[in-house]
């Protein structure tokens, strides 16, 4: 039922939700101060996701729109910037099967219903993300972005990315892309053993795509 | 360094075992006589208990990937796979549907929405009861043997499986005539085997066993 008084509230309620829209598309990282990162300290970002060279093995699933996909992601990297990054059922069999070398997808195997462009360019985005293998023009630091957070920005002509540290225990807690000023994909790892996630979480903010994944090895 | 040198003897030791087991196969001469044999898999099986090992290689690993469980089956399709290492997940199979239970959550689907679960189904079941040796229209099958196992090379006909899987290999004891292994090969040689151990044929399952909600 609506009375004068939810009419009131609503009165104030829709200005203040015009403030949280306009806050909430803006990109937090944009007036705060940025130093020039050069790019040959990369290796320097404490990233160990990334870094590892131990086989990875995560149980994961996939929610796309009405699909569930579960399973485990396997992830090695085969060379200095090459990760090969496979999905595989229960049973064992092969989901998908990736090889990313230098920042390019190519498809090794992808079971047909999974097998279309825009998929394959999402999970692109998704896995150049998490292993930082994006693309950029320029790196740069950024402080403060909250109290406990060091954060590395990549910016490149259209995407910027961001890679969050914890300055407690030096390790990357958030990664966020954003294109312009919308958020469009973001990434939690959380309860770091062997200096790698036990856990980590990915979501798309303009589509209905979430990955979950847990480390078993 | 002892330990890897081990691991490295135990590695190449036990891989050319594997590959000496596939070697040592030698064509049936009399597949009537074969058949026969195998069709008393049908008849004389009704349940089986067993443990089983999951080995998942790919070819950018130096290492397979181990998965264990128990596994049950009863007469006339129902399955039973119950992963306890390295995480507790529980597929159930029954002729309609498939369940599983993923930590707390149970999820069903029925077989005709979830094509490449069915596909497994019938290979399993069909294995077990025998009727997938005679699946001409599904399968070519190569009958090889030794002394101690057959060996059954089936290979997919159908364009949308063989998109998935090159082959499946399956080895049967001949001294109860049960499956001890199952070698599913993809199309790029990376390979899912099965192997089942501490088999016990028709010993008495609860049908309990086959409802995963209990």
């Amino acid at each position: 039922m609506i009375n004068s008084t939810s009419i009131n509230k609503l009165k104030t309620g829709v200005p203040l939700f015009i403030i949280f829209l306009f806050f909430g598309c803006s990109n937090p990282y944009k007036n705060i101060t940025k130093t020039e990162f050069a790019a040959a300290k990369i290796s320097e970002i404490p990233y160990s996701l990334a870094k590892s060279e131990k086989t990875l093995i995560y149980k994961t699933s996939i929610d796309f729109y009405q699909r569930n996909i579960s399973g485990l992601l396997i992830i090695k990297k085969t060379d200095k910037q090459n990760y090969r990054i496979a999905l595989t059922t229960q049973f064992g069999l092969k989901v998908f099967d990736f090889a990313l070398k230098e920042g390019n997808l190519e498809v090794v195997y992808c079971i047909e219903y999974l097998n279309k462009n825009s998929l394959i360019s999402t999970f692109e985005d998704d896995f150049k993300l998490l292993l930082m293998q994006n693309k950029f023009d320029r790196i740069y630091t950024l402080q403060n972005v909250e109290e406990k957070y060091k954060a590395w920005g990549f910016q490149s002509e259209k995407m910027s990315y961001y890679y969050l540290m914890n300055k407690e225990n030096n390790q990357i807690e958030k990664i966020v892309q954003r294109k312009r000023n919308a958020k469009k994909i973001s990434v939690s790892l959380y309860d770091y053993r062997n200096n790698l996630p036990s856990s980590i979480q990915l979501e798309h903010h303009n589509i209905k795509l979430k990955m979950n994944f847990k480390r078993i090895q | 360094m002892n330990k890897i040198i081990v691991t490295l003897l135990c590695f190449f030791f036990f891989s050319g075992v594997i590959k000496a087991q596939e070697e040592n196969f030698a064509k049936v001469s009399d597949i009537k006589k074969a058949k026969t044999n195998l069709a008393q898999l049908t008849q004389k099986i009704s349940t089986i208990k067993s443990q089983f090992i999951q080995e998942k290689h790919l070819s950018f690993l130096t290492e397979n990937i181990i998965s264990k469980g128990e596994f049950y089956f009863k007469n006339p399709g129902f399955l039973r796979w119950e992963y306890t290492e390295p995480f507790e997940y529980l597929i159930v199979l029954t002729d309609k549907n498939i369940f599983i239970k993923d930590e707390k959550n149970i999820s069903s689907f029925d077989t005709e929405s979830n094509k490449m679960f069915s596909e497994i189904n019938n290979i399993m079941t069909g294995t077990i009861q025998g009727n997938i040796f005679n699946d001409n229209e599904r399968f070519t099958v190569e009958y090889f043997e030794n002394n101690q196992q057959y060996l059954l090379k089936l290979v997919p006909k159908m364009p949308k499986m063989k998109s998935m899987l090159q082959s499946i290999h399956i080895f049967i004891d001949k001294s109860d005539l049960s499956v001890a292994r199952i070698k599913m090969t993809e199309s790029s040689d990376d390979y899912t085997s099965i192997t089942f151990i501490d088999r016990k044929l028709n010993t008495t399952i609860d049908h309990d066993k086959f409802d995963i909600h209990k």
